[in-house]
C-alpha cells in the first residue's frame, strides 16, 4: 500500500474562505452543539463512544435477562418464569448479548482506537460510519420493541428451522428479531466497508503492514470476517422473512425443504461470528500486555498472522455446530480434524502472550489484570472447545451446559474481560481521566470470582446431562447444587460487571471536582501512537500527521540505546506529544443525513410485520435520506479547531505543509 | 416384595437441605485425605464426587452400553491432556504475573527487562507441537465416528424414532416391510423413496408406543430417527451420544445397553414451548422378558363389556364411550374391529398424539414427565434411579389400583396447566373443562385396562 510520505491525509484545506456559506434544505449542521452535536456527528471517536454507549445500554438489558434465567433454575420446578417466558428471555439474551452488546463493544473500540492508531483524522467514509451506528442501533431497538408489541423471540438465538416457522412460532417475536437483526446487519456491512477501507488507505506515512499495531491487524481481520459473513446471515433471514411474511417455503419441509439449509447458513454466519467478536479483544489485550510488561509483543509476525490464519480457518468450521444433526460421518470428520487444528493458531496467540510476560517487569494494574484474566479464562473456553471438536464426545456435549460453559468462557472470560481492560486502557484517551484503580480491582476480582462460580459449574452440569435451553429440570436429575451455585455466582457478577459504570460515575465526579486534572497524553508509558496526543483525543486527532519508522513508533521514540548499548528513556510521551492545536485542518461536517436514512429502515421493517401500508412513508424517507444525502454539499465550512494558533507546532514531528 | 410395591425412590428427593448435604459430603471426604486438607483440593474433590454420583440419571461418565464406552474410552485419555495443558498455561499464566510484579512504589522508567522481540525456533516449535499433539488425537477420533456410525446389516430390529411436540413416539415394524407405505399402502423398502410429509408416508401397520422405547439388552439396536414437526435430538447420555431428529431427513443411530434397566433421557435440540418437558428413558429388558412385552404390545385392546339391558354400565364401558367422544380424534387405542380412517391424521401439526392401546405399560406419561405410578402428591417423575425399575411395569402385569390417580385426572381435565401447550395452534393437548369428575373417572378406569 503506497502512502507517500508528507501527503496530508484529509483533504487539503485552509485556503481563505471566500465561499458563499451553503445553507438551505441540505445544509449541513454548523457549530452544533450537546444533544444535536451526538445525532449529527461523523466524528469516529464519538461514534465509538456512542457504541460502547449503547453496548452498555443493552448490556444491562442482556444481564437482566441473564438474571432471569439464573432465578428460575436455582431450584428444580420452579415457576418463576413461565415456559413461554422463559424461552423469550433466553432467546433475546443471546440475541441481545451477541448482536447488541460483544459486536458493538468490538465497533467501539474499532470506531474510536483504529484511526488513532494508524495516525488517521477521521475514517474512510464518516457519514456512513455514523450511518453504520444509527442504523445498528435502530435495529437493536426494534428488536427490544418486541417485549412491548406481542412479546419477545422464542426461537433461541440460532432460531432453527423450521421452529422459527409461522406454523411452530406464530407469535410476531422472530419477526423481531428477524427484521431487527437484517437492519442492524447493514449497519455491520457498511461498518465493516468502512473500517477495511480506513485500515488499507489511511495509515500514517511509515506504517507498512507489519508496522501497523496488533489491534489494526486484529480489527483488519475482524472487519473482512464481518464483510463477508454478514452477508450469509441475511440471505437467511430475507429466506425466513420470505417464508414468515409473503408465504414461500424455503424451510417449508411439506414442501420438500431440507431444515439443514438455514442450519447452514447460519452457521457459516455463525462460526466466523464467534471469531470476529473475539478477535477485537486478543487485539485489545495484544496492546495492553506488553504495555504492562514493559517489553515488545513476544513474536509481533506470529501474533498477526495467527490471528489471520484464525480469520482464513475460521470458515472452515462451520458445521462443528452440527456435529449431532445427521451430516454423515465423512462430513463430521472433516470438520472435526478442521476443528481442532484451529486451536494450533490460537494456542500460539495465548503463549505468545505468556512469554510476553515471561521476564517483564509487570504493572499490575486493572487493565493488566483484566488482560490477564482474558489469557487464562480463555484458555479454559479454548479447552473446553477441544474437548467437543472431538466429534464423539461432542455427541455427548452438544447442546448441554458444557457447551453453554464453554462459549461463556470464551465470550464473557475472554471477549468481555478483554473489552474491560480495553475500558481502563483507554478510558483517559477518551475521557481524559483515568478509571479508578480501587474500585478496578473490586470489579476485577468481583467479576473473576462471580465468572467462575457462575459458569465454571455449568462443566460439570453439562456432563451431567443438563441440556441448554431448559426452562426447569427435576429433582431427581440430581442438578440442583451446581444449579444453585451457579445462580449465586451470576448475582455476583451482574454486580462486578455494573462496578465498571459504577466506577465511569464516580471517577469522573471525582476528576470533575479536582477540576479536570490533566491526565497527560501517555499516562501509561504507552507504545503505539495514539499516546502521542493529547488525552482526550482532540476533534482532529492529530496536529500534524504522524510519520512512523517501526512498530511500537512512540515507545521507540521516548527509548533509545545510549553509547553502552543500553536503552535508555530520552525522552517523556509528555515531551513528544502533540499539543493539539492543529489549524488548516479540514475535518468532515456532520450531517443529518444518516440518522434519516436510518430511521428510514425500522419503519418499513414494521410495515413488513404489521402493515404493508406503512412502508409507503418508510419508503419515503429512505429516498429523502438518500437524495438529501446525495445532494449535501460536498465542501463546507470548517468545524472550528481547538485553537487557531500554529506558531508552536514548528518542528514538532513531520509537517505536512 | 410383591410386584406392586411402591417405588421406594421418592423418598430420596433432594431440596435445598440436601444441597448442604452434598456439599458437605464432598468436603468431609476430601478432609478425609490427610495432608491435603487445602480447599482447592475440596474443590476438586467436591467436583469430582459430584461428577461422579449415582443419583445422577444423565450422566455422561457412567457408560452403560458398548457405544457410550467407546466415547467415553476416547475422552478418558484427552481429559488428562487437557488437565495438562489446563495447569500449566492457567498456572504459569498465575505464575508470571506473581512472579513479574512490580510493585507502584517500585517502578522506575530507566529500570526496563530485556526487551526481547520473539524467538523463531520457539514460535515453530509451539506451533508444531500441539498441531502434532492434535494430528495424534485425530486418529481415535476418526475411528471413533466411523465406528459409531456402523449398523447390524442385515437389521434384525429396527426402531423408528420419532420426535413429537413434546414427547417421542417409537415405532416397531412388524410386519417387516419397512416403516413407511406409498400412496397404495405398500412397503417402501428404500427410505429415499418416500414422499413428505412424514404422516402420510408412515406405515399403519406398524406398533407405536410413547415415550419409553423398549429394547432387548446385549444388541444392537439400530434406530431410524425423523420428526413430525420441528428438530428434536434423542438423547440417552448412559447409552450413546444424541443424533437430531430432523423433518424431511432419516437419521440412522444405534443403542445397546448392557444390563436390563431405565435409561434416561432428553430432547436435547430447543424444540419450541414445551422443550424441557420433553424426556424419554430407554428401556432395557432381558431378551426373554422383552419376547413378552413385544408379544403383549402385538394384542390389540380388549373392549370392555358392554352393559346388558338394564344394567348399570361398568366405569371402563362408560369411559370407552367418552374416549371415543373426547379423545379418539387424536389418541388411537387399537380394539377389534377398530381400522384406520384412510389417511388417518390427528388435527395437530404434529398431526399425532400417543397410541394409547397399551397405556398401562407404561411407567411414565405426558413426555415422560410424570410418572404412572408415583406416590408423589405432585405427581412429579422421581423413579429417576435404576432402582426404580420394574420390569412388571412394561409386562402389563401392572395392577390398576397403582395407578396415579390424581396426576392422571389432572392431565385429562388441564394439560396446559401441567405442560405448556399451544394447544390452541394444535400444537399439544388441550385442556377438557367439559369433563365432570366422573367422566374422569371412568376414563381412567378405561386407560387403567390398556395393559
Amino acid at each position: 500500500m503506497a502512502i507517500i510520505e508528507g501527503e496530508p491525509l484529509a483533504l487539503p484545506s485552509g485556503t481563505p474562505d471566500d465561499r458563499p456559506n451553503p445553507l438551505g434544505v441540505f445544509a449541513r449542521p454548523h457549530n452544533a452543539t450537546g444533544f444535536k452535536d451526538w445525532l449529527t456527528t461523523v466524528d469516529h471517536k464519538k461514534i465509538g463512544i456512542m457504541y460502547g454507549a449503547a453496548a452498555m445500554f443493552f448490556l444491562i438489558l442482556g444481564g437482566v435477562s441473564a438474571l432471569l434465567i439464573r432465578i428460575q433454575l436455582a431450584t428444580p420446578n420452579n415457576t418463576f418464569l413461565s415456559a413461554d417466558a422463559y424461552n423469550q428471555v433466553f432467546t433475546m439474551h443471546g440475541t441481545i448479548m451477541v448482536f447488541l452488546v460483544v459486536m458493538p463493544i468490538g465497533a467501539a473500540f474499532a470506531n474510536f482506537l483504529m484511526p488513532l492508531q494508524v495516525g488517521a483524522r477521521d475514517v474512510a467514509f464518516p457519514r456512513i460510519n455514523a450511518f453504520s451506528f444509527w442504523v445498528f442501533l435502530f435495529g437493536g431497538l426494534m428488536l427490544n420493541t418486541s417485549w412491548f408489541l406481542g412479546g419477545g423471540a422464542d426461537g433461541g438465538w440460532f432460531n432453527y428451522a423450521p421452529n422459527n416457522g409461522i406454523a411452530y412460532s406464530p407469535s410476531s417475536g422472530i419477526d423481531f428479531w428477524n427484521i431487527g437483526l437484517l437492519i442492524a446487519g447493514i449497519g455491520s456491512l457498511t461498518g465493516a466497508i468502512n473500517l477495511i477501507t480506513t485500515v488499507l488507505n489511511m495509515r500514517a506515512p511509515g506504517m507498512s503492514f507489519m508496522k501497523m499495531p496488533v489491534f489494526v491487524w486484529m480489527t483488519l481481520v475482524t472487519q473482512f470476517l464481518l464483510l463477508f459473513a454478514i452477508p450469509v446471515l441475511t440471505v437467511a433471514q430475507v429466506l425466513l422473512m420470505l417464508d414468515r411474511q409473503f408465504d414461500s417455503n424455503f424451510f417449508n419441509v411439506e414442501q420438500g425443504a431440507d431444515p439443514l439449509l438455514w442450519q447452514h447458513l447460519f452457521w457459516i454466519f455463525g462460526h466466523p461470528e464467534v471469531y470476529l467478536m473475539i478477535l477485537p479483544a486478543f487485539g485489545i489485550v495484544s496492546e495492553i500486555i506488553p504495555t504492562f510488561s514493559r517489553k515488545p509483543i513476544f513474536g509481533y509476525p506470529f501474533m498477526v498472522f495467527s490471528g489471520v490464519a484464525i480469520g482464513f480457518m475460521g470458515w472452515g468450521v462451520w458445521a462443528h455446530h452440527m456435529f449431532v444433526s445427521g451430516l454423515g460421518p465423512l462430513s463430521v470428520s472433516a470438520f472435526s480434524v478442521a476443528t481442532m487444528f484451529i486451536a494450533v493458531p490460537t494456542g500460539v496467540k495465548i503463549l505468545n502472550w505468556l512469554a510476553t510476560m515471561w521476564g517483564g517487569k509487570l504493572t499490575l494494574n486493572t487493565a493488566m489484570l483484566f488482560s490477564i484474566g482474558l489469557v487464562t479464562q480463555f484458555t479454559i473456553g479454548g479447552l473446553s472447545g477441544v474437548s467437543h471438536a472431538i466429534a464423539p464426545s461432542d455427541t455427548q456435549q452438544t447442546d448441554t451446559y458444557y457447551i453453554v460453559a464453554h462459549f461463556h468462557y470464551v465470550l464473557f472470560g475472554g471477549a468481555l474481560f478483554g473489552f474491560v481492560a480495553g475500558m481502563y486502557f483507554w478510558w483517559p484517551k477518551a475521557f481524559g481521566y483515568k478509571l479508578g484503580e480501587k474500585l478496578g480491582k473490586w470489579n476485577f476480582w468481583g467479576m473473576v470470582i462471580g465468572f467462575n462460580l457462575t459458569f465454571g459449574p455449568m462443566h460439570i452440569l453439562g456432563l451431567q446431562g443438563m441440556p441448554r435451553r431448559m426452562q426447569t429440570y427435576d429433582d431427581a436429575m440430581g442438578l440442583n447444587l451446581w444449579n444453585f451455585v451457579a445462580s449465586v455466582g451470576s448475582f455476583i457478577l451482574g454486580v462486578a460487571t455494573l462496578l465498571v459504570l459504577v466506577n465511569a460515575y464516580l471517577s469522573s465526579r471525582k476528576w470533575k471536582a479536582a477540576g479536570r486534572p490533566d491526565v497527560g497524553p501517555d499516562p501509561w508509558d504507552g507504545r503505539t501512537i495514539e499516546w502521542s496526543i493529547q488525552s482526550p483525543a482532540p476533534n482532529h486527532n492529530f496536529d500534524v500527521d504522524p510519520v512512523v519508522t517501526s512498530l511500537d513508533d512512540f515507545w521507540h521514540r521516548k527509548y533509545a540505546e545510549d553509547e553502552s548499548g543500553k536503552i535508555r528513556r530520552v525522552a517523556t510521551g509528555a515531551q513528544l506529544a502533540q499539543p493539539g492545536n492543529g489549524e488548516g485542518v479540514h475535518l468532515p461536517a456532520s450531517s443529518y443525513w444518516p440518522i434519516v436514512l436510518a430511521a428510514s429502515f425500522p419503519i418499513i421493517g414494521y410495515g413488513i410485520m404489521f402493515t404493508l401500508w406503512l412502508t409507503i412513508p418508510g419508503g419515503l424517507l429512505l429516498v429523502l435520506g438518500l437524495y438529501g444525502w446525495s445532494l449535501e454539499p460536498a465542501d463546507d465550512l470548517d468545524l472550528p479547531h481547538d485553537h487557531d494558533d500554529h506558531a508552536d507546532l514548528a518542528g514538532v514531528g513531520a509537517s505536512h505543509d | 416384595m410383591t410386584k406392586f410395591a411402591r417405588p421406594t425412590v421418592w423418598r430420596r428427593r433432594r431440596g435445598p437441605a440436601t444441597l448442604v448435604q452434598d456439599m458437605n459430603a464432598s468436603l468431609t471426604a476430601a478432609r478425609g485425605r490427610r495432608g491435603v486438607p487445602s480447599a482447592a483440593f475440596a474443590l476438586v474433590a467436591l467436583l469430582t464426587l459430584s461428577a461422579c454420583a449415582e443419583d445422577k440419571p444423565l450422566n455422561t461418565f457412567e457408560p452403560r452400553g458398548p457405544q457410550a464406552q467407546m466415547i467415553d474410552n476416547l475422552m478418558t485419555r484427552i481429559w488428562v491432556i487437557m488437565a495438562i495443558v489446563f495447569v500449566l498455561v492457567v498456572g504459569g499464566g498465575i505464575a508470571l504475573a506473581i512472579k513479574g510484579r512490580v510493585k507502584a512504589e517500585d517502578f522506575d522508567y530507566e529500570d526496563l527487562p530485556y526487551q526481547r522481540h520473539g524467538n523463531d525456533k520457539l514460535e515453530i516449535g509451539w506451533t508444531i507441537a500441539p498441531a502434532v499433539l492434535l494430528a495424534i488425537i485425530c486418529i481415535p477420533t476418526v475411528a471413533t465416528i466411523w465406528k459409531l456410525e456402523e449398523r447390524n446389516e442385515p437389521q434384525e430390529l429396527d426402531v423408528m424414532v420419532i420426535g413429537r411436540q413434546w414427547w417421542w413416539e417409537y415405532r416397531y415394524d412388524v410386519d417387516g416391510d419397512g416403516f413407511f407405505q406409498d400412496a397404495n399402502g405398500d412397503g417402501v423398502v428404500d427410505d429415499k423413496d418416500i414422499e413428505w410429509p412424514l404422516e402420510l408416508a408412515l406405515d399403519n401397520d406398524d406398533l407405536s408406543i410413547a415415550n419409553e422405547l423398549v429394547i432387548p439388552t446385549g444388541e444392537q439396536i439400530d434406530l431410524v430417527i425423523t420428526s413430525g414437526d420441528v428438530i428434536h435430538s434423542f438423547w440417552i447420555p448412559r447409552l450413546n451420544g444424541k443424533r437430531d431428529a430432523v423433518p424431511g431427513r432419516i437419521h440412522t443411530w444405534s443403542l445397546e445397553a448392557d444390563e436390563p434397566g431405565k435409561y434416561n433421557g432428553w430432547c436435547t435440540e430447543y424444540c419450541g414451548l414445551s422443550h424441557a418437558r420433553m424426556r424419554m428413558s430407554t428401556i432395557a429388558l432381558s431378551p426373554a422378558d422383552f419376547e413378552t412385552w413385544y408379544a403383549n404390545q402385538m394384542l390389540q385392546a380388549e373392549l370392555p363389556e358392554a352393559p346388558a339391558e338394564g344394567e348399570v354400565a361398568s366405569p371402563e364401558w362408560a369411559g370407552r364411550q367418552t374416549f371415543e367422544q373426547v379423545c379418539a380424534s387424536c389418541h388411537v387405542v387399537d380394539t377389534p374391529g377398530f381400522e384406520y380412517a384412510e389417511n388417518f391424521v390427528a388435527p395437530l401439526t404434529a398431526k399425532a398424539a400417543p397410541n394409547l392401546t397399551h397405556f398401562a405399560t407404561r411407567s411414565v406419561m405426558a413426555g415422560a414427565i410424570f410418572s404412572q405410578y408415583s406416590e408423589d402428591p405432585t405427581g412429579r417423575l422421581i423413579d429417576a434411579d435404576d432402582d426404580s425399575f420394574d420390569v412388571s411395569n412394561y409386562l402389563g402385569l401392572a395392577d390398576e389400583g397403582r395407578f396415579n390417580d390424581a396426576q392422571l385426572r389432572r392431565w385429562i381435565s388441564d394439560a396446559p396447566s401441567q405442560k405448556a401447550m399451544a394447544a390452541e395452534d394444535q400444537r399439544g393437548m388441550p385442556a377438557f373443562p367439559q369433563l365432570t369428575d366422573e367422566d374422569l373417572t371412568n376414563l381412567v378406569a378405561y386407560l387403567a385396562t390398556l395393559d
